[in-house]
């Protein structure tokens, strides 16, 4: 997992392909494009197009296979759940159930492989309540060291037997081996909120505005969202027999 | 069964457009409730959701399949219903960024999460007189688990009437949609007892934990708590 995020954020930040360099405000308008016409459309046709544009998308952003298939495999079983319990006619509303989720969380994937965490939590955090953005941007912060600690508990606990003992047996020493981040992350709290009162926090971590400036390659974020467009009206009352 | 977040795309636009709106309500009255708290409560409120999302990423091995453990519960306990429903947004948005449950479903993945994570410390305080600590957090957590699955399955129950399907349409398919649902049914409900029982044992472990290391850590449930010494007392409001 520490992997996954590491490698998401560093690309993000170390990336040089044209989505790393458009702004972050066009990225955000067309993740809200591609997730809006995923869910609105009822064309299996308008998904799939978008699905592949999403697949060069990403490809073209140097994600790796592995978090594109990641993307595209963790809403299955959902929509598994719900194909089964939502037994339909025709063959358009499982398929839809299953292309729309991927659809979303690849484009979701996309947005935060191409984007820094200020730049895609600067915006956001300017609708919700003060605390609420701040905390977006210090529990991702957080994420980073307490994950590298709970991976060290997790192999100190495995090395020293504790999942080899009876299944009734594991879990309480497990809490208490959870028990130890907590602490760890409350020392962790206390240095942080010192070293927020030292650099004068104004009540809002991240103020900047440079997700706002626009650069030659949001042309090519317009291009996509042009071609979502024009896909969906050639497509949107495409269905199976 | 809480950290199996809904992804976009399957439940009809009615339910999560209201799930927005009123995870947005309630995240208006966190936000007034806890602005005593200052950054300190923030800087700790993002310890706790560090520590969420690294805790969900480790697979707890249990015969045949792994469990992700979700720790709204004990959080919950930690921090009070306002702060632990913020962290659960905070949670759920980071992980929706990842592809793990949908941006079209933040507010219900936030209201199944964060409604467990709210139940966790009323519990609690109302039963760790009796109780102690360590137990009365693995009943708050149990309560929790239990809400955020309750919360979960009145959500596919709510969307699947919503939307319209052959059930009902004709006497032999509905009666295999019938038979589908049962057999679901008999597969997911003991996986959500064993999710409840395993996630309470962890929040008996980590309260026991704290009581022996760091009591003032736990909130004050009673008066016979509340008279420890002034240095020990819990730090934060």
């Amino acid at each position: 997992m520490i992997n996954t995020f590491a490698q998401i954020d560093h690309l993000a930040s170390a990336g040089r392909s044209p989505w790393h360099r458009a702004s972050a405000l066009g990225k955000l308008v067309l993740a809200a494009v591609y997730v809006g016409l995923a869910v609105a459309t009822p064309s299996w046709g308008v998904l799939a197009v978008l699905l592949l544009t999403l697949l060069v998308m990403c490809a073209s952003a140097r994600v790796p296979v592995r978090l594109m298939l990641a993307a595209v495999a963790t809403p299955i079983l959902f929509a598994a759940i719900f194909v089964l319990a939502h037994v339909s006619t025709d063959w358009d509303q499982p398929l839809q159930l299953f292309a729309r989720p991927m659809v979303a969380s690849l484009t979701a994937v996309w947005l935060v492989s191409t984007t820094p965490y200020p730049d895609l939590f600067a915006p956001l955090s300017r609708l919700l309540p003060r605390g609420v953005g701040d905390g977006l941007f210090l529990t991702y912060r957080a994420v980073f060291a307490l994950l590298a600690r709970t991976e060290r508990m997790w192999s100190a606990l495995r090395l020293r037997g504790a999942m080899a003992r009876p299944l009734r047996q594991r879990f309480a020493p497990l809490g208490e081996a959870v028990g130890t981040v907590v602490l760890s992350g409350f020392d962790r709290s206390h240095r942080l909120y010192q070293a927020m009162l030292l650099r004068g926090h104004s009540g809002r971590i991240c103020g900047c505005r440079h997700y706002l400036e626009l650069t030659r390659d949001d042309f090519w974020v317009a291009a996509a969202v042009a071609w979502a467009g024009v896909v969906s009206l050639a497509l949107w009352h495409l269905r199976l027999l | 069964m809480s950290h199996l977040h809904i992804p976009d795309g399957i439940l009809p636009p009615a339910l999560w457009l209201a799930g927005l709106v009123l995870t947005a309500l309630l995240l208006v009255w966190s936000g007034r409730v806890t602005v005593r708290g200052g950054p300190r409560l923030i800087a700790y409120q993002s310890a706790l959701g560090g520590i969420m999302l690294a805790v969900m990423a480790l697979p707890v091995p249990i015969t045949a399949f792994d469990y992700c453990m979700t720790l709204a519960g004990p959080v919950g306990v930690l921090l009070g219903p306002a702060s632990a429903f913020q962290v659960s947004f905070a949670v759920t948005l980071i992980l929706a960024l990842l592809g793990q449950g949908g941006l079209t479903v933040v507010g219900l993945n936030t209201l199944v999460l964060g409604l467990g994570a709210a139940l966790a410390r009323p519990i609690y305080l109302r039963t760790a007189r009796a109780l102690g600590p360590a137990r009365a957090t693995a009943l708050a957590t149990a309560g929790s688990q239990l809400a955020s699955t309750l919360a979960w399955v009145v959500l596919l129950v709510v969307s699947v009437r919503l939307t319209p399907s052959l059930a009902g349409e004709h006497q032999i398919a509905h009666a295999l949609v019938q038979g589908i649902q049962r057999a679901g049914a008999a597969i997911v409900l003991p996986m959500l007892a064993a999710a409840i029982a395993i996630e309470a044992l962890l929040g008996y472990g980590l309260a026991r934990f704290l009581d022996r290391v760091r009591p003032d850590l736990l909130p004050a449930p009673s008066p016979a708590r509340a008279r420890r010494p002034a240095a020990a007392r819990t730090v934060l409001p």
